[in-house]
């Protein structure tokens, strides 16, 4: 299987499982024998802060990092911070975005306006996306059996989307040997839910 | 998360840490020693993880310059020892380098260095290049994980031939980069060496001697510069390009790929050994260019000298980088920083249209509002901030190293200062000599013990009058949960005497030492005004575990996390919860303030902050100061 470059940011609030999501992308790109490079954050940095991986896939890719405009895909953990990732959005990403809001604190102590889900889905269109995709993953995680899985389920609703350069099942064998054992049949069911639930937007 | 221990001639997926670390169990590695600290901290708990397995001597150290001794240790008595520290860790250790490129190695030593440029998770960006130079040390510089394993590999074999340290240089985007890695076999193991000098002088370094070891070492270092350097220049592109770059570390990985997209006819010399520099190689790169432009984070290093080697090899050759001011000396670069600089120095338009971009998302991302780093939820810290500010707010705070730090920010404002480690209760003795204020230092338990001790003698001999905070919780938090002298495990999890702060304390002769829960905010405030009261240096412990620790002690008993909720008829919307106390998981309606269950540990900190009661458990929420849970 040949990829030339395929470019995949995860981005969340530091604590979301961010780099667990991007960890088994790596791993099922490992499996069919691509090039990648994969950037994460680790130290103070993470401490509820935003927090992006970026990983690129392809024999093409030399850097970990990826350049403003060329994203093919964003999984969004959390709305605001999918929409910080707009200077490498363009009509080549997709956009699989959870649409549960967690403000940030600080924005209460400094007055700063925080937007609602459908505005920030509107400002998200305005970039022209190839396709946004949004899911209730708190939900569907919950329905899984808990909410630490929301990842897991964006995990499965952005293989749902098609545009990952792996063969059907890859990502779900990756997620299998990924997977902490106490964890591994809750993040199945929570990846299956996901890949079930991807419907377009209102 | 990769399998540090898989077999040989496998691609595993290794971050750049772990593959330094799977490279020195492929050098034959014995004895490893370090202080946790971004972006190195990886490798170390990649060889606590193993260390066992393999056979190998892992310990955190109190701090880097111990761990750089009991390397040294080994090393003189013919082990092979690896110490690794984040780039201001090296300047706590460098005491003990300096002089040991003068003494050497009788078996093999590596020094790994990660430096930290735009200071993702630092107070510096200090590069780490110019101790390379100024110690003696050859550095080599990788530029991806599979290099990093291979790099440290070779490491060792040159600190055993040439028989000095030799130093491995990253950065965060090495350190932190996942990538493939092919696997060589582990020969890492332990068995006893002897400590015997190979001549009677050779660790003794004095007058004479010393001067006698530093001829010695710069003649090493002349044929390594010869016989090593070289080797790890590499030119790629066409051989008649009349354009260069010279360049090192992640910053050839993003050059690659800049060159296709600017597509010109260009060569690139990538350097693996930046010192010592393999002076004919660059002098004959740069005979075959017109121009070159010099590509590497921070200072100008590589910069300074290929014009040095310029002047004596190519003297018509234009030589351009940070100088010039073609590229960038603050912060990291990314591939936009580097295709900026090539269109800037070849004289084209950039391939991307990058004030399209910046104007498009200028416009959405004043819309989205910043969300720096916070203290988690059911942070200890977040409940000693809260005291304080009641208890001290007038105060001048110094702070120190680790999460902590995070309370300088609103509403908390109880850190004026964040330096250097240890740097709290240092500066708190010259804030008091030159001012009548009340001090306060706050420094973390792992922190108080790498650097706060010598410090707090000090203040005690000399009379101080200062409040310190130990805010101790139980483990080295912000570098992800290692282990310090302090808590009752060691790096490999067996049983370890744990240090008592408070005997610690005692022992030094302050006579106001209280330890509090700090989810005991009535206390901890009590506590807190009592010490400023006092004529003297005294000591407030607010002890309480990482709540990252506790919630995942919970889970692995199955406990279920049940979040707070906010009762609606009692909150009256005044929002003292958000502006006192600001835990991440409050949400502010419009109407009243809610927990967001994603987010809530269910810790009941923030119970007793609502002046109406509003905050309430749910069936099955804990309360972990009621419960003594984390204490």
């Amino acid at each position: 299987m040949s990829v030339r470059e395929f470019n995949v940011i995860v981005a969340g609030v530091g604590g979301q499982g961010i780099l667990f999501t991007t960890n088994v992308i790596a791993r099922a790109a490992l499996k069919l024998g691509l090039n990648f490079a994969q950037s994460e954050v680790h130290g103070l940095s993470q401490r509820y802060g935003s927090i992006r991986t970026e990983l690129r896939i392809g024999s093409d890719v030399s850097s970990p990092l990826i350049l403003e405009g060329t994203l093919d895909l964003l999984i969004a953990l959390e709305p605001l911070e999918g929409l910080r990732q707009a200077p490498y959005i363009s009509e080549r990403t997709t956009v699989v975005m959870n649409n549960h809001v967690i403000p940030p604190i600080g924005a209460y102590l400094e007055r700063f306006p925080i937007p609602s889900f459908d505005e920030i889905l509107e400002l998200m269109r305005s970039l022209n996306p190839k396709q946004i995709m949004v899911l209730n993953a708190y939900d569907i995680a919950k329905e899984a059996g808990d909410y630490l899985v929301a990842n897991t389920v964006m995990l499965g609703a952005a293989q749902a989307t098609g545009v990952l350069p792996f063969p059907e099942g890859v990502l779900r064998e990756a997620l299998e040997e990924v997977s902490p054992s106490r964890y591994r049949d809750l993040n199945l069911r929570a990846f299956d839910l996901g890949r079930e639930s991807v419907s377009p937007p209102r | 998360m990769g399998d540090l221990l898989a077999p040989a001639n496998t691609l595993e997926v290794l971050l750049g840490n772990e593959a330094v670390a799977r490279g020195a169990l492929e050098a034959g590695l014995n004895v490893a020693a370090a202080y946790p600290g971004t972006p190195s901290t990886e490798i170390g708990e990649a060889l606590a993880k193993v260390a066992k397995k393999v056979g190998i001597y892992f310990e955190w150290s109190a701090n880097e310059k111990v761990a750089t001794e009991v390397a040294m240790g080994a090393a003189w008595s013919g082990l092979r020892a690896l110490t690794m520290m984040k780039h201001v860790g090296f300047n706590v250790a460098s005491d003990a380098i300096f002089t040991l490129a003068y003494a050497g190695v009788t078996g093999a030593m590596v020094i790994v260095s990660a430096d930290d440029p735009h200071a993702h998770s630092s107070q510096n960006e200090q590069d780490n290049r110019h101790y390379g130079e100024s110690v003696g040390l050859p550095m080599l510089e990788p530029t991806n994980p599979q290099e990093a394993k291979d790099f440290t590999k070779e490491a060792f074999e040159l600190s055993s031939r040439y028989k000095i340290p030799v130093m491995v240089r990253t950065t965060t985007r090495i350190s932190h980069q996942r990538g493939p890695v092919r696997l060589g076999e582990i020969t890492a193991g332990f068995s006893k060496g002897k400590f015997v000098p190979p001549e009677p002088d050779r660790y003794l370094q004095v007058g004479a001697i010393a001067r006698k070891h530093h001829a010695e070492l710069l003649e090493k270092l002349k044929e390594i510069s010869m016989d090593v350097s070289p080797s790890y220049a590499k030119v790629e592109g066409s051989s008649d390009a009349e354009f260069g770059v010279v360049t090192s570390g992640v910053a050839y990985a993003h050059t690659k790929e800049a060159l296709k997209l600017v597509n010109v006819d260009a060569k690139i010399l990538k350097l693996g050994m930046t010192f010592p520099l393999p002076e004919e190689v660059i002098g004959e790169f740069l005979s075959s260019v017109n121009t070159v432009l010099v590509v590497e984070e921070l200072d100008p290093y590589l910069e300074m000298r290929v014009k040095a080697i310029a002047k004596d090899h190519a003297p018509e050759v234009e030589v351009l980088g940070k100088l010039t001011g073609h590229m960038p000396r603050v912060g990291e670069y990314t591939m936009r920083t580097v295709l900026e600089g090539l269109s800037k120095a070849l004289g084209v338009v950039p391939p991307v249209n990058f004030a399209e971009i910046d104007r498009r998302s200028s416009e959405i991302l004043k819309k989205v509002p910043p969300r720096p780093p916070v203290l988690c939820p059911a942070c200890p810290h977040r409940s000693t901030g809260y005291a304080l500010r009641r208890a001290a707010g007038r105060a001048a705070f110094m702070g120190d190293i680790g999460c902590y730090a995070l309370l300088f920010q609103k509403p908390f404002r109880v850190e004026h200062v964040t330096h250097a480690m240890g740097s709290s209760i240092g500066l708190a003795n010259g804030i008091d000599i030159a001012t009548d204020q009340d001090v306060v230092a706050l420094i973390g338990d792992s922190t108080f013990f790498h650097a706060g001790i010598p410090a707090l003698i000090n203040a005690v001999h000399n009379k101080r009058k200062m409040t310190v905070m130990i805010m101790d919780n139980r483990i080295t938090a912000m570098t992800g949960h290692q282990p310090h002298p302090g808590t009752e495990v060691n790096a490999v999890g067996d049983e370890a005497p744990a240090i008592d702060i408070e005997k610690v304390v005692r022992s030094i002769g302050v006579d106001y030492v209280r330890v509090v829960d700090p989810y005991d905010h009535a206390a901890t405030e009590r506590a807190i005004r009592e010490a400023l009261k006092h004529d003297g240096v005294s000591v407030v412990i607010t002890k309480r575990e990482c709540a990252l620790l506790t919630v995942a002690r919970l889970r692995r008993q199955g406990q279920k996390i049940v979040p707070y909720r906010v009762n609606p008829d009692k909150c009256t919307y005044c929002r003292v919860c958000i502006n006192t106390f600001a835990c991440p998981a409050f949400v502010d309606t419009g109407s009243m303030v809610e927990i967001d269950p994603t987010v809530c540990f269910g810790c009941g900190a923030c119970v007793p902050v609502c002046p109406y009661g509003a905050f309430e458990p749910q069936e099955g929420s804990l309360n972990w100061r009621e419960q003594k849970i984390g204490v």
